[in-house]
């Protein structure tokens, strides 16, 4: 059961039950059906008189009834009224697939109702959970790409455009408005889109900025000196409460996960398998003994099963499932 | 907070752009988006409850979601009420003020029934416009007449809990 308004409940609670409203309903609608049953009429008379409950229920149904039937009527020509609401009503869901439901698609449909059903949850503004990536096409142009359990809000105002990352990582491709500058702020830092495209990852002690084309600037960061960093192209930053650092070219491609794939250069099993769990839930890690092997390619994210799976192909390992979540890579016996 | 008023002009200057943004995004069309981020504000002051303060953006999408359905069932029933009335001779056409008359009582119609199952609706439709028996709407579907009895019930079923328990 979903938590539901007090006011909804009282309102419930002081009107028929449900079980009555239904009767009610199978009354009018025999009735309407079977006109010239001699004794149905009289049936019905009996129900509404037998409690106060029943007679609402019936006038409520009634006049309901009648209203929606007249208005109906009221449209002029046959099939006319009937077109129009099918069409529209065909065109409205899809649209509201495609358009409004695309950030949110997850919280199922009771929530596009207009009532006043989970808005607790939503309190990013873009959000991805395990698993899912998705990308948006923001009103300047520019282009944000979120990656697994990552979730993201938007502040565009005259002065500036402000993204900021509540948790994970995003891709931003710069979209032209010179007149604002496009910033993502971070736990750790601010960071300047000023061209291309560059990636934040915000893990729990330090966020990772790596620019994949173009130039970043970092305006706000713990070093004591407090100037302005720029970042270039292939360049990474690491920066912790305490730094921020040139980080040393790294075991990964920064932006590959945009593209569905994991692209590694002679990455340790460990740092592998920590970076693939975080597109599946569960529990996913490997013997101390073979923590160091390490790997280079390119792995589908699509489906983190199959990408295990091509583990014993190119190392000297077995993956053993304890359950489906449950997953240790051990050294092949 | 001192007065309501006080507090929507505070919501106001701090979301407005944000929120002009987001529907932006949805629209598409920066004329209409600033239309809806204002009857969002008005619908806000028009409340007498004030959970918004807790998690302001939320509510706020939470109020211009709806907002936005709106918009588009109407732009949708206008479209597809010119589409059907496109070939009929122009003596049998509707006036200019019928029109708009029209399109309000069948947007009432539409948002009373909107998320209800397409079956359902459906079935709904054809028994309450066209007056169809349950068993041509059973043939006209393809379903059994049982089917048919149990959609237009749960389609009343639903415009009365919409009209009498929200």
């Amino acid at each position: 059961m979903k938590a539901e308004p007090a006011d909804h409940l009282q309102s419930r609670r002081n009107g028929p039950s449900q079980q009555v409203v239904r009767q009610a309903i199978n009354w009018l609608l025999r009735l309407r059906n079977h006109a010239t049953h001699p004794s149905l009429r009289q049936q019905c008379d009996t129900w509404r008189a037998a409690h106060p409950e029943h007679e609402l229920a019936w006038q409520r149904v009634q006049s309901l009834h009648s209203e929606i039937t007249s208005n109906l009527r009221a449209v002029p020509g046959a099939h006319i009224a009937l077109d129009t609401l099918e069409n529209s009503a065909q065109r409205l869901s899809r649209r509201q697939a495609l358009k409004l439901l695309s950030g949110v698609a997850l919280m199922g449909g009771a929530a596009w109702l207009g009532k006043d059903l989970g808005w607790q949850s939503w309190n990013a503004d873009f959000a991805t959970v395990t698993g899912e990536r998705r990308g948006y096409q923001l009103p300047d142009g520019t282009r944000l790409e979120l990656n697994t359990h990552s979730a993201a809000d938007l502040d565009f105002t005259a002065q500036q455009r402000l993204i900021t990352l509540a948790r994970g990582e995003i891709m931003v491709t710069c979209g032209r408005d010179p007149g604002r500058p496009l910033l993502v702020k971070s736990r750790h830092g601010l960071f300047e889109g000023l061209e291309g495209r560059f990636v934040v990852r915000q893990d729990s002690d330090c966020t990772r900025l790596s620019v994949t084309s173009g130039r970043v600037v970092i305006r706000s960061h713990p070093n004591s000196d407090g100037s302005p960093i720029q970042v270039e192209a292939g360049q990474s930053y690491l920066i912790t409460a305490a730094t921020a650092t040139l980080a040393p070219p790294l075991d990964m491609d920064a932006g590959a996960w945009a593209d569905g794939l994991i692209v590694t250069r002679n990455m340790r099993l460990a740092d592998f398998l920590n970076e693939v769990g975080r597109y599946r839930p569960g529990y996913l890690n490997c013997a101390a003994s073979i923590a160091d092997l390490r790997l280079s390619g390119v792995f589908r994210l699509e489906d983190t099963d199959k990408l295990l799976a091509v583990l014993p192909r190119t190392l000297p390992v077995q993956i053993r499932y304890r359950t489906r979540w449950w997953i240790t890579v051990e050294r092949l016996a | 907070m001192s007065s309501p008023e006080f507090a929507v002009q505070a919501l106001y200057s701090q979301h407005h752009g944000w929120l002009n943004t987001w529907l932006r995004t949805r629209l598409g069309n920066a004329a209409d988006a600033a239309d809806l981020a204002q009857d969002t504000f008005v619908r806000l002051l028009q409340r007498s409850e004030r959970p918004e303060l807790r998690a302001p953006r939320a509510f706020l999408r939470t109020i211009a979601q709806g907002l936005v359905i709106d918009h588009w069932r109407r732009e949708e029933i206008e479209r597809a009420y010119l589409q059907t009335i496109a070939h009929l001779p122009e003596a049998e056409t509707p006036g200019a003020e019928a029109q708009a008359l029209i399109l309000e009582l069948l947007e009432a119609i539409a948002r009373m029934l909107e998320g209800l199952k397409p079956k359902v609706r459906k079935a709904f439709l054809l028994a309450q416009c066209e007056g169809l028996t349950y068993k041509q709407i059973a043939e006209q579907m393809g379903v059994s007449l049982r089917s048919v009895e149990r959609y237009v019930a749960d389609a009343l079923y639903h415009c009365y809990v919409l009209r009498y328990e929200s």
